[in-house]
C-alpha cells in the first residue's frame, strides 16, 4: 500500500515520497482550492499528516500515481450530447478505460457564451456554439481546443401520431407526408414552408379542419422549442423557419438579418415561455399535452424508441418523427480544453464499444471513411426493428446565416441581452 | 475550483489503508417553497446513501427572495422556475440562467365537490367554470396571486384560458381578459397552499372548489379530513404544469448539487416521490400508481415577460377589491332595426347566461348599465347583480324595438359618463355616423375621462372618429361586422 509514482506530465517532475512504484492514477490539473476547505482537512485529518502532505505534493504535480488503475475525473460542460456520457453503458466503458466524466448541464449557447474555465472539455450541440467559443479562446490567447467529430443527429420536429395524421391529411395541405418505411410508420416528412404556412395563419389545432379527426387541444398549432437563448435546436430551427420566410435566401447584411428576425419573431414567441427540457417533456407521459410537437435531436427520440424496444419488445407508435425537408444535419464538435480532454476525445472517437453505443443511443456515426453515409445507422436500426428514416444526408446547416447575423437574429427574437 | 470528488475518494482510502470509504459528506442549504414540507423523509435518505444533505430552509414564497437576489443560499427548491427565469431575463441576465433540474411536476388544476361537478357537466373548462361562478353558483380558494407563486401560475393560466387566442398571453391582451365572472367567486384568498386547504376543509360546506395542484389535492382527498372526496377537475382549455425544479445558485457547489440531483433522479426517489407526495416523476419511463395516470390535458403556453404578469396582477387587484361597473351606450336608431339589433339582443343573452356566457358573462357583485340612444337617449336602466333575476331584467331593455330617429352617439356618451362611478368601463356601439347633439371635437373638448371607452363600429359608422374619442380616453375601437359583433362584445366587454 501507499506506493506510487508521481509523474507530471507538465514537465517539472515531481518527486513523491516514500518507496513509490507504478505510476497507475492520474489526476490532471491541481485542484488546489480544495485544501483550504475546513470540511476536506477535517476529512484528512485521520488519514495521517505525513500522507497529506504527500498527497498534497502529488496533486500539486497534478498526477497521482497508485496501484489498480488509472482513474481521471474529466470535467465537460454539454447540452443535449451529455446523453451519451450519463448513459450507464458509456460510463462503465469509460471507467474500464480509467476516466470518469463529470458532467455539467448548460444550453449550447450558454456553454458559447460564458466561461469555460475549469473544464476539460466543452461539448455543444452544433456548430454556431463551438464556433463561438473557439473565437472566445482565441481571442483570450487560450490553447486552441482540439476537436472532435464522433457522431451527429438531425434536427427534428418530434410530435404524436394523432397531430401527425391532422397534419398529413389532404384537408390540411397537407402539411406532412408519411415516409415509405417497412414495418410502424413513424415518420413523416415536412416541407417546412407549409409547415410555416399553417403557423403563420395562427390557427390552433382544434380548429384545424380535417374531416372526423378533431384535436382536443385549444392551442396554437406551433413547434416548441427549447429558450433561444441558450439552446442550438432552437437556434436551428429559428434558422430554418427564417430561411424559408426569407424565399429560401440567407440574409448578407446586418439589416436583412435584424428585419428577418422581426418579421419571425411572432412565430417563434408565440410559444411564451420555453420549457426547459424539450425532450423530457416530449417523453414524459403526459407529453402529448405538454408538446405535441417539439424540436429536438433524432437521437433523442430513437434513444427513447431503443430503450422502450428493449424494455417491452414493442415500438411506442404514438410517437412519431416530423423530418424537415431541408435536411439539417447538426455535427456537434466535441472541443478538448486540456490533455485529459484530449484522451476522452480519442476514446469516443476510437474506442469501437464506445461507437457501437452511440449507436444504441441513437447517433448516427461516421463511417470509417469519414463519410456521413447511413450504412451503419441503417443497419442498425434495421436489426433491431425500427424503420429506418430517410432523411437525406446534405451539407451542414447551409441554410444557417454567418454566425454574427445569426447571433443579431437570436438576440433580437429572444431578446437575450 | 473543481473538486475530483471521486478521484480524492480513491486517494483517500488508500492513504487510509484501502478501507471503504463513505462518499464525501456535503451539506447544501436550500430556500424551498413550504409546499415541499413533504419531502423531507426522501432528503435523510438521500443524505444517508450520497453523503448530500439538503438543508431545506422553507419559506411561502421563495420567488421573493429568489428575485431580489438576497438569498445567501447554496441552492433553491421553488414550485417553479418561471419567476426567476422571467426576472432574469428582464434585468439582461438570460444568457446565464442558473442550472435548475425538475425534479417533478404536478399541475394546477380544479378540485370540486362532487355534487357541483355534476352541475359543470363532462370535461368542463376554465370558461364552464367562470360561468357559474359569474353566475353565484360556484365559490372557490385559490391562492392569492400577489403573494403566491402557485396563485399567479393559477391565475395565469385562467387569464390565458380567456383570452382564448391560443398563444401566450400578451401585453395588448392583458388589459381585456374578462376574469371578473372567475373572480366573483374567489372567496378564499390565502397566502399559501396550506392556509388554503385548512380554510377549505372548515368551510367544506360553503365553498364549492379548489384550485390547487393535483398533488395537494390528492393529499386532501386522502388526508380524511373532507365528508366527501373532491372530484379532480382537468379543465379543458389547459393547464399550467410546476415541475419542482431544483437551483443551484451558488455554482461552487456543483459537485453536492450533482450528486443530489443525480440520486433524486434515479428510479428510487422517483417512485419515493409519486407514492408520498402524490407528484408526477420526472423520470418518463417510470410506471406510475393508478392516481397518477390520469391524462392532464394541455399545458397552456406560458407569458414570456415579466411586464405581462404585472399587469396581470394590476388587473387581479382592480378585480378583487372595490365595485365594477360597465356601461354600455347602445344605437337604437331605425338603422339597426333587423339582424344587427338581434346580434345585439343574441351577445346580451348570452352574457346574462342563456347558454354559457363563459368568461364575459354578468357576475355577481357587478353594476350593469345600458343606455339606449338615437337621436336622445332614450333609455337609460342600472342593475347591481345579486341574481338572476337581475340581469334578465336587462332583457327588456335591449327587447325594445330599434326605431329612433336620428344618432347622437356623443351626447349619449356624454350622458353615460355622468353615471360613472369608481371602476368602470364604458362600451359604446354604434352603427352610424353622428348626426345630432354635440359634436365629437365638443366631446373631446370637455376634458379628460376618468374611464376608458371601447367602441364597437360597424355598418355606416365613422371608424376614424370612434377610433380619436376612443383613444383619447385611455381605450380603442373596433370594426365589426354584423355577424361578429358577439364576439366584438365579448371581445371588448372585459376591457379595463
Amino acid at each position: 500500500m501507499g506506493q506510487g509514482r508521481a509523474r507530471n506530465r507538465r514537465g517539472s517532475g515531481t518527486i513523491s515520497p516514500g518507496g513509490v512504484a507504478e505510476p497507475e492514477f492520474t489526476v490532471v490539473e491541481p485542484p488546489r482550492s480544495i485544501f483550504r476547505r475546513k470540511r476536506f482537512l477535517g476529512v484528512f485529518v485521520p488519514a495521517g499528516l505525513i500522507a497529506v502532505a504527500g498527497a498534497i505534493a502529488l496533486f500539486a504535480g497534478g498526477v497521482m500515481a497508485l496501484p489498480l488503475r488509472e482513474v481521471v475525473v474529466v470535467n465537460g460542460r454539454l447540452a443535449s450530447k451529455a446523453e451519451f456520457f450519463a448513459d450507464a453503458e458509456v460510463r462503465r466503458i469509460l471507467m474500464a478505460q480509467g476516466i470518469q466524466v463529470s458532467l455539467d448541464l448548460a444550453g449550447s449557447r450558454d456553454i458559447a457564451v460564458n466561461s469555460t474555465d475549469g473544464y476539460d472539455f466543452v461539448f455543444p450541440s452544433g456548430r454556431p456554439a463551438a464556433l463561438l467559443i473557439k473565437q472566445r479562446l482565441a481571442q483570450s490567447g487560450h490553447r486552441q481546443p482540439k476537436m472532435y467529430k464522433p457522431f451527429f443527429s438531425p434536427i427534428v420536429l418530434a410530435s404524436y401520431r394523432e397531430y401527425a395524421e391532422v397534419l398529413a391529411d389532404p384537408a390540411t395541405g397537407p402539411v406532412v407526408t408519411p415516409q415509405n418505411t417497412t414495418g410502424p410508420r413513424l415518420y413523416y416528412d415536412m416541407p417546412m414552408d407549409r409547415f410555416v404556412d399553417v403557423v403563420e395563419r395562427g390557427t390552433t389545432w382544434d380548429r384545424l379542419a380535417a374531416p372526423n379527426r378533431v384535436l382536443p387541444n385549444s392551442n396554437r398549432v406551433l413547434a416548441q422549442t427549447s429558450d433561444l437563448c441558450s439552446s442550438n435546436s432552437s437556434a436551428t430551427y429559428l434558422g430554418l423557419v427564417a430561411f424559408v420566410a426569407n424565399g429560401n435566401v440567407i440574409p448578407q447584411t446586418e439589416a436583412d438579418a435584424i428585419a428577418l428576425a422581426r418579421k419571425v419573431k411572432p412565430l417563434l414567441t408565440a410559444q411564451g415561455l420555453p420549457a426547459e427540457d424539450m425532450a423530457g417533456g416530449y417523453l414524459a407521459p403526459d407529453g402529448q399535452g405538454l408538446a405535441p410537437i417539439a424540436v429536438i435531436y433524432e437521437h433523442q427520440y430513437l434513444a427513447h424508441q431503443l430503450r422502450t424496444l428493449e424494455r417491452t419488445g414493442r415500438v411506442d407508435d404514438r410517437r412519431v418523427l416530423l423530418y424537415p425537408a431541408a435536411q439539417v444535419q447538426t455535427v456537434p464538435e466535441f472541443l478538448a480544453l486540456t490533455p485529459a480532454g484530449d484522451r476522452l476525445g480519442e476514446l469516443i472517437m476510437t474506442n469501437p464499444d464506445l461507437r457501437r453505443r452511440a449507436l444504441e443511443l441513437g447517433f448516427r456515426v461516421f463511417e470509417a471513411d469519414g463519410s456521413v453515409t447511413t450504412g451503419q445507422f441503417a443497419e442498425f436500426l434495421t436489426a433491431h426493428g425500427l424503420p429506418v428514416p430517410s432523411s437525406g444526408i446534405s451539407d451542414t446547416e447551409t441554410f444557417l446565416p454567418s454566425l454574427p447575423l445569426l447571433e443579431k437574429m437570436i438576440a433580437e427574437i429572444g431578446e437575450c441581452g | 475550483m473543481r473538486v475530483r470528488t471521486a478521484a480524492l475518494l480513491v486517494l483517500l482510502a488508500l492513504l487510509a489503508g484501502c478501507v471503504a470509504s463513505p462518499p464525501e459528506r456535503v451539506r447544501l442549504t436550500v430556500l424551498a417553497d413550504s409546499d415541499l414540507a413533504d419531502v423531507g423523509p426522501l432528503l435523510d435518505e438521500l443524505r444517508r446513501e450520497t453523503g448530500v444533505e439538503l438543508a431545506l430552509e422553507y419559506v411561502d414564497d421563495p420567488d421573493v427572495e429568489l428575485a431580489s437576489g438576497r438569498y445567501r443560499h447554496d441552492a433553491a427548491w421553488p414550485v417553479t422556475d418561471r419567476y426567476l427565469h422571467l426576472r432574469e431575463k428582464a434585468d439582461g441576465r438570460g444568457n446565464a440562467l442558473p442550472t435548475s433540474t425538475t425534479v417533478m411536476s404536478s399541475p394546477l388544476v380544479v378540485g370540486v365537490r362532487p355534487a357541483v361537478a355534476a352541475r359543470l357537466g363532462a370535461t368542463p373548462s376554465w370558461a364552464d367554470i367562470a360561468d357559474r361562478a359569474a353566475a353565484g353558483e360556484l365559490r372557490f380558494g385559490m391562492a392569492d396571486p400577489t403573494g403566491s407563486g402557485s396563485g399567479l401560475a393559477a391565475l395565469v393560466g385562467v387569464a390565458t384560458a380567456a383570452a382564448g387566442t391560443g398563444g401566450a398571453l400578451t401585453s395588448e391582451q392583458v388589459s381585456c381578459v374578462a376574469l371578473g365572472g372567475f373572480l366573483a367567486g374567489h372567496v378564499l384568498r390565502p397566502r399559501t397552499s396550506a392556509e388554503l386547504i385548512s380554510q377549505f376543509t372548515a368551510r367544506q360546506d360553503e365553498v364549492d372548489a379548489v384550485v390547487e395542484h393535483e398533488s395537494t389535492l390528492l393529499a386532501l382527498n386522502a388526508s380524511g379530513h373532507l365528508r366527501e372526496p373532491l372530484e379532480i377537475i382537468y379543465p379543458r382549455d389547459g393547464m399550467v404544469l410546476s415541475s419542482y425544479p431544483l437551483i443551484l445558485l451558488d455554482p461552487a457547489r456543483r459537485d453536492g448539487y450533482l450528486r443530489a440531483v443525480a440520486w433524486l433522479r434515479g428510479e428510487h426517489a422517483q417512485r419515493w416521490i409519486m407514492d408520498n407526495t402524490a407528484r408526477r416523476a420526472a423520470n418518463p419511463s417510470l410506471e406510475r400508481p393508478q392516481r397518477l395516470r390520469t391524462p392532464i390535458g394541455n399545458a397552456l403556453y406560458f407569458p414570456d415577460s415579466q411586464g405581462v404578469l404585472d399587469a396581470l396582477l394590476a388587473v387581479y387587484r382592480r378585480l378583487s377589491s372595490g365595485t365594477h361597473q360597465v356601461v354600455f351606450v347602445l344605437d337604437y336608431s331605425a338603422s339597426m332595426a333587423g339582424p344587427r339589433v338581434e346580434r345585439l339582443r343574441s351577445a346580451f343573452a348570452a352574457l346574462s347566461g342563456s347558454g354559457t356566457g363563459g368568461f364575459a358573462r354578468f357576475h355577481v357583485g357587478e353594476t350593469i348599465t345600458v343606455l339606449r340612444f338615437a337621436g336622445t337617449v332614450l333609455e337609460q336602466r342600472e342593475v347591481t347583480v345579486t341574481g338572476q333575476s337581475d340581469v334578465d331584467s336587462l332583457a327588456a331593455v335591449v327587447g325594445a324595438p330599434a326605431d329612433g330617429r336620428g344618432t347622437a352617439v356623443w351626447s349619449a356618451l356624454e350622458q353615460a359618463y355622468r353615471s360613472v362611478r369608481g371602476d368602470a368601463s364604458v362600451v359604446l356601439m354604434t352603427d352610424g355616423e353622428n348626426n345630432a347633439g354635440i359634436s365629437a371635437a365638443e366631446f373631446l373638448g370637455a376634458g379628460k375621462r376618468p374611464v376608458p371607452t371601447y367602441a364597437i363600429g360597424l355598418g355606416e359608422a365613422d371608424q376614424a372618429e370612434l377610433g380619436e374619442v376612443a383613444r383619447s380616453t385611455g381605450g380603442r375601437a373596433v370594426e365589426t361586422t354584423e355577424a361578429s359583433l358577439e364576439s366584438a362584445v365579448r371581445e371588448i366587454r372585459g376591457c379595463r
